[in-house]
């Protein structure tokens, strides 16, 4: 047995060790739409380390909402799941469960901020009512200990608890609501948690305040989370692992300091390169050339992200580059890995 | 509160000047008619053998003005006896108070279109949000399919049709009247339940006729609302259906809330192909007498009363939304 191939080994044998809690294999979503069908999400598989925090960053209309959607078994017409599986703690396939093992499983196992989380309250119902209504849904015996926690979650989130629980959502501010679609999902103590994009709204300090009081909820209950977000330094700064999106696929995935020290997909490096540095000139923000994939991109054979590659060759239109690995958890798709443009 | 009070005696003031306007329209439209009825008939009268005060009197009695008096004043005198709710007299039921014909007619049509208002209401509305829901099932498309059937018979085809069925088809009901006339009014059983059979038809009429206005409107409401964004967070957090449902209902029905509330301050126009068909003596059957017979205080007392009623019931429709629909309190 060579050195190369023990050490290959070992990393499947780290891999298969870390308990998951999410373990999603070759989801596909399409949206039927008038002008065609369109692939948002193809052979995804993704993992869920449990009490980690798995950051998920990608351009708009990447699909990253559809696959997290997805995960929940909740993509929304027109869309639809072609295939994949969603193993839950090393168990039930999330994909198959019946109706109410799922509804059992949303909101009390996996808590989920959705990215429209603003509108995410009953507008004719008061915010204390449907904290009630969340608890009974889910057989909460105690609901006057669900407000008392509700109570301190919106305290720690910096709200005036009394005031929220009083309101109707059209009485709350942008970022307010936020808040408390955060706090819905975090309530019934679920330990997974999706935040899709969920402190757009806030100021960059409230951001930041929240951020923190997601890191340190995250240690107290170990809570697995994926953080889906445009803000490359958000997710350095929270996340252990990072899963780059690219028209619908991951093109590269590792731990978060790997890939970003030692960045290996030609969009991976575009990403970082986009980053305005508030130390740096301004100037040195390269945004990426070319324009986002649209569906007749996905029909060609090759490489989706050719039009836009600075080190693109004849064999990427030909073939897609798989997710293979380049080093221990760093997986990246590219036929080009090492060259630099 | 104290918002509200001055909203609720300015709203009821506005109401009341309303009110007045439409009347003051009707005093001068029936002026304007064309053979002016109160001058024909105080002609009329004079032709009849009366002296001019005679016919005078009795002309003031029944319009509740004299026509020789100048205008002005005659719409003075108008006004002072409305503000009494002395509507004047008809003319076709002599020397009757038009508003004591109203007041005996108002329970037959109250009774009819409220029952059926309320029946179709209910019914409309829970077949809406089912066929909403099972939209793309056999079922859901059945009951959209029976609404706008139902929804484009006009009511008296419905009337008529329902008569044919059920009285001569197959006889179980009786046909016109509103009551056995063999029978003693009064509060005894056999009365009561002749009642009973002889409204069922109308009712079953105006509530048929009126269900699919009910189940198209509920529909497209909620589906509107099954794409609002917080439903879809109501699944996602995993409430119960049922919680769901409540969610998606309550959200749906407000803006039927609105023509609901205004259907009942129309139902005081009566229904007049229904009460026609069934010789029901209702409102709706009174306005069409006085129009036949010209008995114009008649006839504007009717209008004046669907005119009182609509308005009222806009105002307390304005009041029940602010408490049923948060976002409009203020
Ligand atoms: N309801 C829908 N109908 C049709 N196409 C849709 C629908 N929802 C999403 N899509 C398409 O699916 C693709 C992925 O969308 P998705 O919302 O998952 O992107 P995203 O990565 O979350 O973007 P963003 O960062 O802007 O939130 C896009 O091309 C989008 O146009
Ligand atoms: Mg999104």
């Amino acid at each position: 047995m060579t050195n190369a191939s023990s050490a290959n080994m070992e990393n499947v044998i780290e891999e298969k060790n870390q308990d998951m809690a999410i373990s999603a294999r070759n989801i596909n979503v399409v949206y039927s739409t008038p002008t065609g069908q369109i692939p948002a999400v193809r052979n995804v598989d993704i993992d869920l380390p449990k009490g980690s925090i798995t950051g998920i960053i990608g351009e708009s209309g990447s699909g990253k909402s559809t696959l997290i959607m997805a995960i929940m078994n909740a993509v929304t017409k027109p869309g639809k799941i072609e295939s994949g599986s969603v193993i839950l703690d090393g168990k039930e396939d999330m994909l198959k469960l019946s109706t109410e093992q799922q509804r059992k499983i949303r909101g009390k196992k996996i808590g989920f901020v959705f990215q429209a989380a603003q509108n995410s309250l009953n507008p004719l119902r008061r915010v204390g009512q449907q904290i009630l209504d969340l608890g009974r849904s889910h057989d909460v015996k105690d609901l006057r200990a669900l407000i008392k926690y509700a109570k301190e979650l919106l305290m720690r989130l910096g709200l005036d608890a009394d005031r929220v629980l009083a309101s109707y959502q059209h009485e709350l501010s942008g970022g307010m609501r936020q808040r408390v679609g955060i706090m819905f999902a975090l309530v019934l103590n679920a330990d997974i948690v999706f935040l899709d994009e969920s402190t757009t709204a806030l100021d960059m300090l409230s951001q930041a305040s929240v951020l923190e009081i997601i890191r340190e909820l995250q240690k107290e209950k170990k809570l697995t989370i994926a953080l889906v977000s445009h803000d490359i330094g958000v997710i350095a700064d929270l996340s252990e692992r990072i899963e780059i999106f690219y028209a619908g696929e991951i093109v590269e995935e590792g731990k978060t300091d790997d890939v970003l020290a030692n960045p290996q997909h030609p969009y991976t490096r575009g990403l970082i390169r986009a980053i305005p540095k508030i130390s740096g000139d301004i100037d040195s923000a390269e945004p990426l050339k070319g324009a986002s994939p649209d569906y007749k991109t996905y029909q060609q054979p090759g490489c989706l992200f050719y039009d836009r590659c600075p080190i693109r060759t004849d064999e990427c239109l030909k073939k897609r580059p798989d997710l293979t690995h380049i080093g221990k958890s760093h997986k990246v798709a590219c036929f080009r890995v090492g060259v630099h443009d | 509160m104290k918002d509200f009070l001055i909203r609720l005696v300015w709203r009821i003031f506005s109401g009341i000047l309303m009110v007045l306007a439409v009347a003051s329209l009707t005093f001068f439209l029936v002026r304007m008619m064309p053979g002016d009825p109160v001058n024909a008939q105080y002609n009329q009268l004079i032709m009849q053998g009366m002296t001019p005060v005679q016919a005078e009197n009795q002309v003031k009695v029944m319009y509740g003005f004299i026509p020789k008096e100048p205008v002005g004043q005659q719409f003075v005198n108008y006004i002072l006896n409305l503000l009494h709710f002395d509507f004047g007299q008809s003319i076709s039921y002599e020397g009757v108070s038009v508003s004591h014909i109203i007041v005996s007619a108002a329970p037959w049509t109250l009774v009819l279109v409220f029952t059926g208002l309320i029946a179709s209401f209910l019914i409309g509305v829970l077949a809406g949000v089912i066929a909403a829901i099972k939209r793309s099932s056999p079922f859901g498309t059945s009951l959209t399919v029976s609404g706008s059937l139902l929804h484009g018979i006009p009511q008296f085809v419905m009337g008529l049709l329902l008569a044919y069925l059920f009285t001569t088809l197959w006889p179980l009901l009786p046909f016109g009247a509103p009551y056995d006339s063999s029978i003693d009014p009064g509060f005894n059983w056999p009365f009561i339940s002749s009642l009973f059979s002889h409204a069922v038809l109308p009712v079953f009429t105006y509530a048929l006729s009126s269900y699919g206005g009910w189940l198209l409107t509920m529909k497209s409401s909620v589906i509107t609302v099954l794409g609002d964004d917080f439903i879809l967070a109501s699944e996602i957090r995993g409430l119960k259906a049922s919680t769901r449902v409540g969610y998606i209902a309550h959200n749906a029905i407000l803006p039927l809330f609105t023509l609901f509330t205004l259907s009942i301050g129309f139902m005081f126009g009566g229904s007049v192909f229904i009460e026609n068909i069934f010789d029901y003596p209702g409102l709706g059957n009174l306005l069409l007498k006085s129009i036949d017979t010209r008995d114009y205080p008649l006839m504007s007392g009717a209008f004046l009363l669907i005119t009182i009623a609509v308005i009222l019931s806009n105002i307390i429709t304005d009041f029940l939304y602010s408490i049923v629909d948060p976002r409009i309190r203020r």
